[in-house]
């Protein structure tokens, strides 16, 4: 069986996400929380056009890190997860390239982007196209001069890590961050689409 | 025979097959975890920028409350702070206990929070406060709850999970 990702999106969305006794809600081997969109991208936003050229470089790494953070260890936690189990498991044929097919049409169940992977050499690239992603919402009225797509660069990268990065490490000290994400169209800048190109990081 | 009900707070949740999006109550509400949410705190730190996240949390919180209360035409003081604290409860931000609040001034305790827990997950104790988040929601929960406009008190955070203490805790001052 193929990866069905018209299913996967339709049984992994219906997921209901909500706080604990403790206001906490645990999930996946993270705590999970479900905050309005506008918050994230609000404050990447402003932090981003507030800093001077010579920061500016720094401060997106920082923002893309957060989520090469995020995707490497919450990814890992759906991918060994009960729900990846019964949905997705049984569709992988092989791995780990069906698992990252699988990883892709998650992060449209969980609301992160309706992404395509567009190519993929095992090991070494893959380029991803977002065709309705979050972030890309900083702009209402024209084209902004700025490619706005931090957390998707950062989990897209942290997927090929898990995919080609070696055993996964809780620690963090190891397996992520062998790759790097570029992002070479925005939605957000006038583009119909948003495309990421990961490639193996030097 | 009367009948006390406690008004529940309501979470409309809707998925956009189409576009892949999440909505709450008709915002677009996405799924992140703690190491998103730390790293986020951390950078605010690193480019000392605190206030700033503490302002967007207020900002982002202050619409969703009072679009809230306003739809569903809650009055009663008590009943708002109940659903503001059920609220920061349903979205996996900790539990909130308003202690008291004024005009002016007020007291908010936290007896679990997602920043301080993730925090310690991530990286163990720290020397300082980190929830700048958890601080806008409550300047954010005072503003609406007393009818203020958004960036009308300032949260401090004066005990901290994250510190060894059992519980955060905030002072609230108007500006």
């Amino acid at each position: 069986m193929a990866i069905d990702k018209k299913k996967i999106v339709a049984d992994l969305s219906k997921i209901e996400v909500k706080g604990d006794k403790n206001g906490l809600i645990e999930g996946f081997n993270v705590l999970v929380n479900q905050l309005p969109a506008k918050f994230w991208n609000s404050f990447a936003d402003r932090l981003t056009s507030k800093a001077t050229p010579d920061i500016l470089e720094a401060i997106e790494g920082l923002l893309i890190n957060a989520a090469h953070e995020c995707g490497y260890h919450t990814g890992y936690g759906i991918m060994t997860s009960d729900e990846w189990n019964a949905v997705v498991k049984p569709m992988i044929e092989k791995a780990p390239e069906d698992v990252l097919a699988g990883a892709f049409a998650v992060l449209g169940a969980f609301g992160w982007a309706n992404t395509e992977i567009i190519e993929l050499v095992p090991g070494k690239a893959i380029t991803v196209r977002a065709y309705d992603y979050y972030e890309s919402n900083v702009v209402s009225y024209g084209n902004s001069p700025k490619k706005s797509a931090y957390m998707l660069r950062g989990i897209c990268a942290a997927f090929m890590d898990l995919a080609y990065g070696g055993a996964y490490d809780p620690t963090g000290k190891t397996g992520v961050h062998t790759f790097t994400c570029k992002q070479t169209k925005g939605i957000e800048c006038g583009d119909d689409y948003g495309e990421f190109v990961v490639t193996k990081a030097k | 025979m009367s009948e006390f009900r406690k008004t529940q707070l309501l979470l409309d949740h809707s998925y956009d097959a189409v576009k892949k999006q999440h909505y709450l109550n008709g915002s677009l509400t996405v799924l992140h975890c703690h190491h998103y949410t730390t790293l986020y705190t951390q950078l605010a730190l690193d480019a000392n920028e605190t206030r700033l996240l503490a302002a967007t949390a207020e900002e982002t919180f202050y619409g969703e409350l009072a679009a809230y209360l306003k739809q569903q035409n809650i009055t009663a003081l008590t009943t708002k702070i109940e659903l503001a604290c059920d609220y920061y409860a349903a979205v996996g931000l900790g539990t909130m206990e308003v202690v008291s609040l004024g005009d002016d001034s007020g007291v908010v305790r936290l007896n679990s929070s997602h920043v301080d827990a993730g925090w310690l997950k991530k990286w163990g104790q720290h020397t300082a406060a980190v929830n700048y988040i958890g601080g806008g929601f409550i300047a954010a929960m005072f503003a609406v709850i007393t009818g203020k406009p958004a960036g009308s008190f300032n949260a401090i955070e004066t005990s901290s999970i994250v510190m060894g203490s059992p519980y955060s805790q905030f002072s609230v001052v108007r500006h």
